[in-house]
């Protein structure tokens, strides 16, 4: 413990013991300066995009009546839509409309923003689910299967196949998939969506080759990641050792005991990826034609839509501050020296 | 204790002394781990910059609609022509220039303003950083996919555009990663003797964090570089890359999207470009992190 409280003041994140008696449970307190922190986060993520919006060249009116209209009629528009307002008013404006949950509608359509999130939001959720639990899928096995006997000959071809998916680019894995599966063998979709109420099994079919291009890349960052490790924990943590001296199998104390441990370490970085899982959603629903949040910000930023624009971002930069938050809860609420307050240097 | 010290010693006398940077310089040159990715990139930045200038390569676009289509291996077009004429060959090398020139350009960037930006709120502590660390915590929040949209929706087009926008990926991820390394050194005793011996921030930061933190930027940068060339296809895939008469490998791939299951050859040929020099760089990463870190 003495050797833990010289280590701590080390790591950015870790407070000496004395601020600890604060608050009972860690893990509430843990939730509530998160949330704190997240506030100011997601308000500056609205006004950047807000500024960048403004910065771009054109406004929607120009967008929405095409080149052949008359200074006039955009003027006209203009002054409808509310763009000739100054942009403090204009993003005051607005953030007092989501601060009492309005979040407005869209200049080109006129329709609500929430009925366009709660059209599209669902396939890319389920795109990123599907993808997630495609990457965990193969990273937990692949992982622990290398780790079994590091150098050994598992080991070795998984960390050559997991560089290789790291360095192949999602959309170049997405056309070779395609080329594969759908012009060659023809037994899966190339472009389109079917939603869930058209029969589940389409839908998966739909969505497996998108999703498989989006999950690799990070299956194999996970493998890595996890396999590193869990060969860390075989080789010098002492419960591994006294799992080992109890009698406890090898493969036993890999499977129960370290991989319970290294899988921690994983759900952080989960937490942390959802960001760049989320851009590379965008481009993967181009390529397969997914009807997503992804389409609808491509688009709206061509509209410069900028209300649409601003309720997309906004939704992406709640999920990735939430995952992240999510996975510091749920390693603290896995691992007992967090949940019972110790200190975890 | 005076005792017991020759058998410390290695059996046959002395070792033979070595000085560092001589050890250094051994297992650099024998690690293939380091040898083996770095010479490949070598080849193909070689073949991208110095091939067009010396030899028989015809010029990336304007080719005649006569040569349209041709398959790979055919006469003068080793990788075949594409759908306007072109040599493709020639255009994964013009191409090569364009996807090198935007990840390098992006990842300077990062290093210059990220790390420098990152270490001085690692170092000052306090106020600054914690105003630092707020404003890149928003530009990691804010999906800099959006951000790079905009920016070369807004300014067009083009490769320099390409490498503002891909800039703020890679600005806020060198600010954490030189602050965390910064932080790394605070307790250390060569720091607290520089500041006791009167030396000035600035120098500090120049003679003594920027050294010490260099290794993990640059192969942090290796592995950006990957990303960057990546991403930049990505913007193609989106119509924001590169305009088209001009090659890069992105917006190779992404035009061949639209004829992949007539000629995949179009998509194929830039991809495996792609995925050697991106997965060298990973490689060369990797091999500098184990090489520096067991150092």
């Amino acid at each position: 413990m003495a050797a833990e409280a010289d280590v701590a003041p080390a790591g950015p994140r870790s407070r000496g013991p004395a601020g600890r008696a604060v608050l009972t449970s860690p893990a509430l307190r843990l939730v509530a300066r998160r949330l704190l922190l997240a506030i100011p986060v997601l308000w500056g993520v609205t006004l950047l995009t807000f500024v960048v919006m403004n910065l771009l060249p054109g406004n929607a009116a120009q967008e929405i009546l095409g080149a052949s209209a008359t200074p006039a009629e955009v003027r006209a528009l203009e002054i409808r839509l509310h763009l000739n307002e100054p942009f403090w008013i204009r993003y005051g404006h607005w953030l007092g409309g989501v601060l009492s949950g309005n979040l407005g509608s869209s200049f080109t359509s006129g329709q609500q923003v929430t009925s366009i999130l709660a059209q599209r939001l669902p396939v890319t959720l389920e795109l990123l689910l599907y993808a997630f639990l495609i990457s965990v899928c193969v990273a937990v096995p692949v992982a622990t299967a290398a780790a079994r006997r590091p150098g050994g000959i598992a080991d070795r071809l998984s960390m050559v196949a997991s560089m290789a998916g790291l360095s192949i680019a999602p959309y170049v894995l997405g056309l070779v998939l395609i080329y594969i599966f759908a012009v060659r063998l023809r037994i899966l979709p190339a472009l389109g969506y079917e939603s869930l109420s058209q029969g589940i099994a389409g839908n998966i079919r739909s969505l497996t080759l998108p999703a498989i291009s989006l999950g690799l890349p990070i299956a194999c960052f996970y493998t890595r990641l996890l396999r590193s490790d869990l060969v860390e924990q075989m080789q010098g943590e002492d419960y591994v050792v006294t799992a080992r001296a109890k009698g406890i199998g090898p493969w036993q104390v890999l499977t129960r005991h370290a991989l319970r441990n290294s899988l921690f370490g994983l759900i952080t970085v989960i937490g942390l990826n959802l960001g760049t899982l989320i851009g590379a959603a965008v481009i993967i629903e181009q390529i397969f034609s997914l009807p997503g949040i992804g389409q609808v910000l491509l688009q709206s930023i061509n509209n410069r839509d900028v209300i649409v624009v601003e309720a997309v971002v906004l939704v992406f930069a709640v999920i990735v501050v939430l995952a992240s938050l999510a996975a510091d809860l749920l390693y603290a609420v896995l691992d007992p020296r967090i949940r019972y307050g110790h200190s975890a240097a | 204790m005076a005792t017991q010290l020759p058998d410390t010693l290695p059996p046959g006398g002395a070792p033979v002394p070595v000085s560092a940077p001589a050890r250094r310089a051994r297992r650099w040159t024998v690690d293939p781990e380091i040898v083996i990715p770095a010479a490949v990139l070598l080849v193909i930045i070689g073949a991208c910059f110095v091939w067009p200038l010396v030899g028989p390569v015809p010029p990336p676009v304007g080719g005649s609609i006569l040569n349209a289509g041709l398959p790979p291996f055919s006469p003068g077009h080793i990788f075949g022509t594409d759908p306007v004429g072109n040599d493709i060959f020639s255009r994964i090398l013009y191409g090569g220039r364009v996807s090198i020139e935007v990840g390098l350009a992006t990842q300077l960037i990062g290093i210059a303003v990220g790390g420098t930006v990152g270490c001085i709120a690692g170092y000052r502590g306090g106020v600054t950083d914690t105003a630092v660390m707020r404003v890149v915590d928003v530009l990691i929040a804010f999906p800099a996919l959006v951000l790079a949209l905009a920016i070369a929706d807004g300014l067009g087009p083009s490769e320099v555009h390409v490498i503002w926008a891909l800039s703020f990926f890679s600005i806020p991820a060198f600010a954490r990663i030189s602050r965390a390394a910064t932080l790394r050194l605070q307790g250390q005793t060569f720091m607290l003797a520089a500041r006791l011996s009167g030396t000035r921030g600035w120098r500090i930061l120049l003679r003594h964090v920027a050294p010490n933190i260099m290794p993990q930027l640059v192969t942090f940068g290796l592995l950006g570089m990957g990303v960057a060339i990546i991403l930049e296809g990505a913007l193609s895939f989106l119509g924001l890359g590169i305009p088209d008469p001009g090659p890069s490998w992105g917006n190779m791939i992404a035009l061949g999207q639209g004829t992949l299951s007539a000629s995949p050859a179009l998509v194929l040929i830039p991809s495996v470009f792609l995925f050697a020099t991106v997965l060298s760089l990973n490689l060369l990463g990797d091999g500098l992190r184990a090489h520096w870190g067991a150092r």
